[in-house]
């Protein structure tokens, strides 16, 4: 369900004794691929890594570049890009409950998610044209600006999806045999995850309080008011209830963006398209930000050059994944897949 | 106190601090015992005629970033990962894609790549225009060749 993983497993009958994950393919080299194209070209490789939640992929990118070159993007820009990355993360969080569901063999809130989540592709495609692949925000701002028919959208589905997202949410909580493959199963504790690097709702749902929103607020987060939910259970059964409670945090969040959002031009007017490849990035820039799988940071080293000259990705299920090999030691192989959904894998990330 | 070469601001806010190689792995233990708990990101870089390692380190309790700096033209620099978990993957990311040597890393393989794949894709003199084709043997193990009648 997630994807292109091979996991290598020594097992004694079925208990796991050594488990080794072997990745890569989906690789595609995207550091390359952004050494070879224009700042402004090179959207489109993050909109292909996390293809689950491209809009946090690109406020990412864009954090780091617009360092770079200069060019911050309008107040209006800020708060459409806060409203797209929240509802991308829902759209995120949904393919994980449905597909954690498909994991543990449910098949009914598979639907039920992806009949949600296709409301927010709608709402993308009445934006930027796309359902998945956005490609909508831009150096300096965004493409389109938000027409009225996009806002009463938005304004239906927040209506709508908090009473569908808790029939979700119940078809799980109220299943036993979900209860009992979730609860106390693949414990991470709380020191373990700090030094391999978790993080996002998996780092949270083990007892720390740490979400880049809040830790180094980009865009307007520090305008916004929410909640960090965290755990201090660690088990597969927290991570659960981590990001449901994230996904409505998201709603609050979007639900306030929407009021404030301000009117003005929502491009920087140094960022027209004929100026786009003239564009030269000096100096270096790490830019972190919360994806819904965890801290995203986007390194870039530019040269003086219209292109960049090292552009590395801290991907943060790459990070999760590292550490599989160390939860899965000693259990059933049957809960090895709890875990490992747990997790919340997408390769197009992780291969980058 | 560990020598370091030079001490600066980055763009983003962050101190960046520049070292020897031979002084990477002391001052790597005191910035551990300082409270920087997890080791964010391993960045090689490809200089031409030498390589820059950076490390991001980040202090949980303290939300503190620094940069930490090597510079080495042979191509070796020692392993953190004795002192970071998490630098596993990041330094065999590392050694797969720029081809970096880090000393005394527990089980030093290519990640993404298989194994015997030719040359490193990020440095600068990498050369595109070869096709390298994968394929399995029948262990199950990756390889890569130039021929394409033997890859799919």
């Amino acid at each position: 369900m997630h994807g292109v993983l091979r996991l290598k497993a020594k097992l004694d009958g079925e208990v796991i004794k050594e488990l080794e994950p072997v990745i890569g393919y989906l690789h595609r080299n995207a550091e390359k691929l952004c050494e070879m194209g224009f700042y402004c070209d090179n959207l489109i490789y993050f909109d292909r890594m996390d293809y689950v939640g491209a809009m946090n992929m690109e406020v990412g990118y864009l954090e780091a570049a617009e360092k770079i070159l200069g060019v911050p993007p309008p107040e209006r820009a800020k708060w459409i890009r806060v409203i797209m990355a929240e509802l991308s993360r829902l759209a995120a969080h949904l393919v994980w409950a449905g597909a954690y569901g498909l994991d543990l063999g449910m098949l009914t809130p598979f639907f039920y998610c992806f009949g949600e989540r296709e409301k927010i592709l709608t709402i993308f495609t009445e934006a930027c044209g796309s359902r998945q692949e956005t490609n909508y925000m831009s150096i300096g701002g965004v493409y389109q600006d938000f027409n009225e028919k996009i806002i009463e959208e938005i304004k239906d589905f927040l209506k709508t999806f908090p009473k569908r997202m808790e029939i979700i949410y119940n078809i799980y909580v109220k299943n036993d045999v979900f209860l009992s493959r979730t609860k106390g199963i693949g414990v991470l504790s709380r020191d373990l995850a700090i030094a391999y690097g978790v993080t996002g709702p998996m780092l949270r749902a083990s007892g720390v309080e740490y979400d880049v929103r809040k830790a180094e607020p980009y865009l307007v987060y520090d305008k916004v008011n929410f909640d960090i939910p965290i755990s201090h259970k660690g088990d597969n059964l927290a991570r659960f209830l981590v990001r449901f409670e994230e996904m409505r945090q998201s709603l609050k969040i979007i639900k306030q963006a929407l009021d404030k959002l301000p009117e003005g031009p929502y491009f920087n007017p140094k960022a027209k398209k004929s100026m786009m490849i003239r564009m030269r990035g000096d100096g270096e820039y790490y830019a972190r930000t919360e994806s819904s799988k965890g801290e995203f940071g986007v390194y870039i080293v530019g040269d003086g050059g219209v292109k960049p000259y090292r552009v590395r990705v801290r991907s943060p299920t790459f990070k999760n994944l590292s550490i599989l090999p160390v939860l899965s030691k000693d259990v059933m192989l049957a809960d090895m897949i709890a875990i490992s959904g747990s997790i919340d894998l997408v390769f197009g990330e992780i291969d980058r | 106190m560990v020598d370091i070469i030079q001490e600066s601001m980055g763009k983003d806010g962050r101190k960046i601090i520049q070292v020897s190689v031979e002084n990477l792995i002391p001052l790597m233990n005191e910035m551990r015992s300082n409270g920087f708990d997890h080791l964010s990101l391993v960045t090689a870089i490809d200089r031409k005629d030498s390589i820059d390692v950076v490390y991001h380190l980040h202090s949980m309790d303290r939300n503190e970033y620094v940069v930490v700096k090597v510079n080495t033209k042979n191509y070796v620099v020692p392993s953190v990962t004795g002192i970071w978990p998490s630098a596993n993957w990041d330094e065999r990311e590392q050694y797969d894609l720029v081809g970096v040597k880090f000393e005394g890393h527990p089980n030093l393989k290519r990640l993404f790549l298989p194994e015997g794949w030719i040359g490193h894709p990020l440095r600068k003199d990498y050369d595109l225009s070869k096709v390298q084709y994968v394929n399995m043997d029948e262990d199950g193990e990756d390889y890569a060749t130039f021929d394409a009648g033997d890859g799919w």
